[in-house]
């Protein structure tokens, strides 16, 4: 059922055999065809710019008024690739190991292989954009270390290395608009996949200015939007990611897989009241200098620089001492949350732990560590009003990356053909746990690396009639997508999108967030299924279909609520803890996450059935890697 | 030839010849206030300086180079001002507002400085150089008396204050002035220190030269 | 805090738009800007009233999305600072606020504080890149590039192409964003064979969106809320003129 389309042969040569068998099409045949691409974040503008320098015609959708806006904009710590330019141990196969130890185990590993392979690429690429990477005195690259490795493999610019490394992307893009290769639509938001005989042959498109619908026709469709941690409604996402495109792509067919699989980022600015309307992540690179701790007496009094070193609790150097603070994000953040539960968190709340600098700024000086996380510690001030060179940082767990996502293969095609997705927006590379410094990887190596191939194969393989953007498919989407518009418009109550969605955030945080089981997510399930009858009967949206933000919102909430649902699901279907995902019921005497490998080694793949969604089961097999229990102790 | 077009079409271009003509009548205004020093030495040495200036051919090259520049820094200025204004729509109505992140105010105002600046120039040349013609003799030489109707001029309290005005009007221009040019030639930026400190010390100079010969001829200039 | 707004609204590019008083009554000073706002359009929401629209996405102070004028200064008081990274904390009770679009004649206003900023890219389009295509490039290491100027470069580079350089500017020049770009490309090596043509590009394209001139007046740093330097402009002044009559 589920045809996961692995190449033959030994791991190392899986993606070679594939780039070999694969189908081309000639280079003046390819301006004959059209691939559409949603988003313009890393996965998106570099497949568009790398399909638009190969000749395709592509038509490039963002809702954001211009490409450079796209979330990726905001990864702070870095990007990885087994570059091994520290000389201390790294490779291919070792980036590969610790991607698939760190994802649990719940990753393909030819998936996996292939992104550890590619990755040296995308640092080559990178560079000739003009990426100011961090440098030594030698002019040579420089890296730092992220959690769940024991090498030094990340690459940075300053805290702001997905900026640089989307500014290249963007430039790359916009480079090919300028030759007319690649048209932008701006403003433009996708709201459904038009399927023609079974095949993704474009999308109907919201014009956010005027409020048009308009359908616009492909051979190929590319969705690179990004995660859905907005659905929590807090989440160190941007205010306007969303799930819109991935969830119509569902419903018209393509399985979304392993949506409970959710990241919570151990080091964010925590919570400070009921307005707040996003949380702010400070990067994991933080903690190669910063110590994480607790004071040791529950419901301590006392400010943080009067608890003496006696009465501190370096927790995650106390219970993982091999990785010190550098263990992977789920387990740091569990380790948080079970400090807090304990009484002994800190701050206003008692939400928070601290990460202290004073032992680096004592060791390297101020100004070394303004140079290294000056940006970071400018924004933390900016936000809670306290000066983290004086006074540790207050931390807190929250939600971050989305692992699950669209269903894809290994050429990242989605189970309906002809739609691609890349980048967060699928499921494929992380497994239940993404590392630090991947999601850049992976963004850029589905855009730049995989993509490209994959578009050539599927076009060059498959015969695609003419599709005119009057077709009756066209049509009917269009119709589907108004009919949604004008219901969503009529609506007449009392409570704006926000003040739903963040009901909806309360459910999905407390029964389907750091921790979850079986009788919290049932009475999600039902509390959700209460608020989408409340969300129907009550939002409003005042103002016309014009430029209006309520209506966005309410647009993406609408599916925000749908898809919230099918994680619990999902979530309550996995009947064991693996990464991300710790169901309460299955955990080790230390409170760690237990597996079970032999029941839940698979993909769970959903597809939308207008009822209960049907669960498909890829079964994954590791033949590279010993399955083992994650240790970072 | 066509980059060189291109450039000079184009508003950094354009800001490059405004900066070359600033720089070029700064060095003028300069000369000027130098040789108008002379003043102090006495009205034969400031009236023989006058003449040795005006007698020579070269003159003629001189003004009209000057002309030119005056012109093209003019002439460029009043088109580049135009366009930003057209390019900056502005607030409609006024709002209690008071802005912290704006610039020096002699930055903000350099086109109305100029245009004061010019307006000086024109006034000062009808009243000096197209002025009453007095006759003086030096060392047997005859020649214009021009101390004569300068001193007549700075006699008047009216005059010598306007003039005063016209002077600290020039020193705000030439504050931004100076240092700017550096930056649209992109030599250094405007807020490099040192380049800020030349175009200050530049225009105290400047400013300040012209500012003290009027009150000296006030005061000390009666026949 | 109690706090009187005067807000921009204007429905569309061609309509005129006017001032509107608005009062919040319950506002922390916790709140980021965009908080208070957001917690305004609440209440106009519940009233059935238009809710004020404003660009906004990562909050973060990065993806350059906010913009607004507040009392007449792009992205508030703050230096250094974007509208989503000012907090409430920085005003007082009772403050009036006034609320406007950023003003430039190649940022049409779209509807009350929402402004288009394609021209931006435009510009980008005209020459702000390599020409690289993927696949086609040379090992990282393989050029070496000193600390100090990769760091410099990364100075220009972490311009968030928000255009408060442009709302700023009284000639609502766009030099400074456009400096950037050139001065990041023109610091290293990559960018070094296409130096001419892209500042020549992008200069171009800058007129053409009917940006005006830069009389260096360094409103544009005062109000960028990454710091970007007017040192930046006087080396696209010399990239251009090195383009004109070195190259």
């Amino acid at each position: 059922m589920l045809d996961s389309k692995i190449p033959s042969g030994p791991i190392e040569q899986k993606w070679n055999n594939r780039k070999f068998e694969g189908k081309l099409v000639n280079p003046a045949n390819r301006r004959k065809h059209t691939v559409i691409v949603v988003g313009t974040g890393l996965a998106g503008a570099s497949a568009a710019a790398t399909l638009g320098e190969q000749g395709y015609r592509v038509k490039v959708f963002t809702f954001h008024e211009s490409p450079r806006r796209a979330h990726s904009i905001a990864a702070q710590g870095g990007i990885n690739a087994a570059k091994n330019y520290q000389n201390d141990g790294d490779s291919v196969y070792r980036l590969f190991y610790d991607t698939i130890k760190g994802g649990d185990f719940r990753a393909r590993e030819a998936n996996v292989y292939r992104l550890a392979e590619v990755s040296v690429n995308i640092i080559d690429q990178c560079v000739a954009q003009g990426v100011p990477f961090a440098r030594e005195y030698g002019g040579t690259l420089t890296n730092r270390s992220f959690g769940g490795t024991q090498v030094s493999r990340t690459f940075y610019a300053k805290g702001q290395t997905g900026q640089q490394l989307l500014l290249g992307a963007y430039s790359s893009l916009m480079r090919q608009a300028g030759q007319k290769a690649i048209e932008i639509f701006p403003r433009q938001e996708m709201v459904d996949v038009i399927v023609v005989d079974g095949k993704a042959r474009g999308i109907i498109a919201r014009n956010l200015v005027t409020g048009e619908l308009t359908a616009h026709t492909a051979d190929a469709v590319i969705l690179a939007t990004g995660g859905y941690g907005n659905v929590f409604f807090l989440s160190t996402n941007a205010k306007q990611s969303n799930a819109s495109a991935c969830w119509r792509a569902y419903k018209r067919g393509a399985y979304f897989a392993n949506p409970c699989f959710t990241q919570i980022h151990p080091t964010c600015v925590p919570v400070s009241g009921d307005y707040q309307s996003k949380l702010t992540l400070m990067s994991e690179s933080l903690r190669n200098d910063g110590r994480v701790w607790v004071p040791l007496k529950a419901g301590e009094k006392r400010g943080p620089n009067e608890i003496p070193e006696s009465e501190r609790d370096y927790f995650l150097e106390r219970m993982y001492p091999a990785f010190g603070n550098l263990v992977p994000r789920d387990i740091a953040s569990r380790a948080a949350k079970r400090m807090c539960d304990e009484n002994r968190g800190v701050g206003p709340t008692g939400l928070s732990v601290y990460m202290d600098f004073r032992d680096a700024i004592q060791r390297l000086g101020s100004a070394t560590i303004a140079e290294k996380y000056g940006n970071l510690f400018a924004m933390y001030e900016k936000i809670t009003d306290e000066n983290p060179y004086q006074v540790p940082m207050r931390i807190f767990p929250a939600v971050h990356y989305t692992m699950g996502g669209l269903w894809v293969d290994y050429n990242l095609m989605s189970s309906i053909p002809g739609l691609f997705v890349a980048g967060e927006a699928n499921f494929s590379d992380h497994g239940a746990n993404r590392l630090g410094a991947s999601a850049l990887m992976q963004g850029l190596a589905d855009g730049y690396f995989v993509i490209p191939y994959s578009i050539a194969n599927y076009i060059g393989g498959t015969s695609l009639a003419p599709v005119k953007n009057n077709h009756e498919a066209a049509l009917g989407s269009l119709a589907e997508s108004k009919a949604r518009i004008d219901a969503l418009m009529k609506a007449k109550g009392g409570q704006s999108v926000d003040q739903l969605h963040r009901k909806l955030g309360k459910v999905m945080w407390e029964f389907c967030g750091m921790a979850r089981n079986e009788a919290g997510l049932k009475g999600a399930i039902s509390s959700i299924q209460k608020l989408k009858d409340e969300f129907a009967n009550d939002v409003r949206i005042p103002g016309d279909e014009h430029l209006n933000s309520e209506l966005e919102k309410a647009n993406r909430v609408s599916d925000f609520l749908e898809l919230g649902e099918l994680m619990c699901l999902d979530a309550l279907e996995r009947k064991e803890s693996c990464g991300g995902h710790f169901r309460e019921e299955m955990q080790t005497p230390e409170g760690e996450a237990l597996r079970d490998d032999k029941n839940f080694s698979h993909v769970a793949a959903w597809e939308f059935t207008g009822k209960t969604p049907k669960l498909h089961k890829e079964p994954l097999t590791f033949e590279n890697v010993h399955l083992a229990q994650r240790s970072y102790k | 030839m066509m980059k060189c077009k291109s450039f000079l079409t184009s508003s950094v271009g354009q800001k490059f010849l405004v900066a070359i003509t600033g720089l070029g009548l700064s060095g003028f205004v300069l000369a000027h206030m130098l040789g108008n020093l002379l003043m102090f030495v006495g009205a034969d040495a400031y009236n023989l300086y006058g003449h040795k200036l005006t007698s020579t051919p070269l003159i003629y090259v001189a003004e009209v180079g000057l002309i030119a520049f005056f012109l093209t820094h003019l002439g460029l200025t009043l088109k580049l001002t135009r366009e930003n204004r057209t390019a900056r729509p502005l607030t409609p109505e006024q709002l209690p507002s008071n802005p912290v992140k704006k610039a020096s105010f002699a930055s903000r105002s350099m086109a109305l400085s100029g245009l004061m600046v010019f307006t000086f120039v024109i006034l000062h040349l009808v009243t000096f150089k197209f002025g009453t013609y007095y006759e003086t003799e030096v060392d047997g030489v005859k020649m214009r008396d021009l101390y004569r109707l300068v001193a007549e001029w700075f006699q008047k309290e009216w005059y010598a204050g306007f003039y005063l005005v016209c002077m600290v009007i020039l020193f705000t221009h030439l504050s931004h002035g100076f240092s700017a040019a550096f930056q649209s030639l992109g030599l250094q930026s405007v807020h490099n220190r040192n380049i800020k400190r030349l175009g200050w010390a530049f225009a105290v100079i400047v400013g300040g030269g012209f500012f003290i010969q009027p009150l000296y001829m006030y005061l000390w200039g009666a026949p | 805090m109690k706090l009187h707004l005067k807000i921009w609204r204007q429905k569309g590019p061609k309509e005129t738009g006017a001032f509107k008083d608005y009062t919040v009554d319950n506002a922390s000073e916790h709140m980021s800007f965009l908080e208070m706002l957001d917690f305004l359009n609440t209440s106009l929401v519940q009233k059935g009233e238009e809710a004020v629209q404003f660009d906004h996405d990562c909050r973060e102070g990065i993806c350059g999305s906010c913009s607004l004028m507040i009392n007449g200064n792009p992205h508030g008081p703050e230096t250094g600072t974007a509208t989503c990274q000012l907090h409430m904390r920085k005003f007082n009770d009772g403050d009036t606020i006034v609320i406007e679009p950023f003003r430039a004649k190649a940022f049409p206003i779209l509807r009350d504080l929402c402004v288009d900023r394609t021209a931006f890219d435009r510009i980008m389009a005209a020459g702000g890149f390599c020409s690289i295509n993927t696949g086609n490039a040379p090992e990282a290491n393989s050029i070496l590039i000193g600390k100090e100027t990769a760091e410099k470069a990364m100075d220009s580079a972490a311009c968030i192409g928000c255009g408060a350089c442009v709302a700023a500017c009284k000639n609502a020049s766009a030099m400074l964003f456009v400096s950037a770009k050139v001065s990041q490309m023109a610091l290293l090596p990559q960018g070094d064979p296409e130096r001419g043509k892209r500042v020549r590009g992008m200069v171009a394209q800058m007129d053409q969106e009917m940006f005006g001139s830069c009389s260096n007046t360094g409103a544009c740093e005062a109000a960028c809320p990454k710091e970007i330097k007017l040192e930046n402009i006087a080396r696209l002044n010399r990239e251009m003129l090195r383009a004109t009559f070195v190259e």
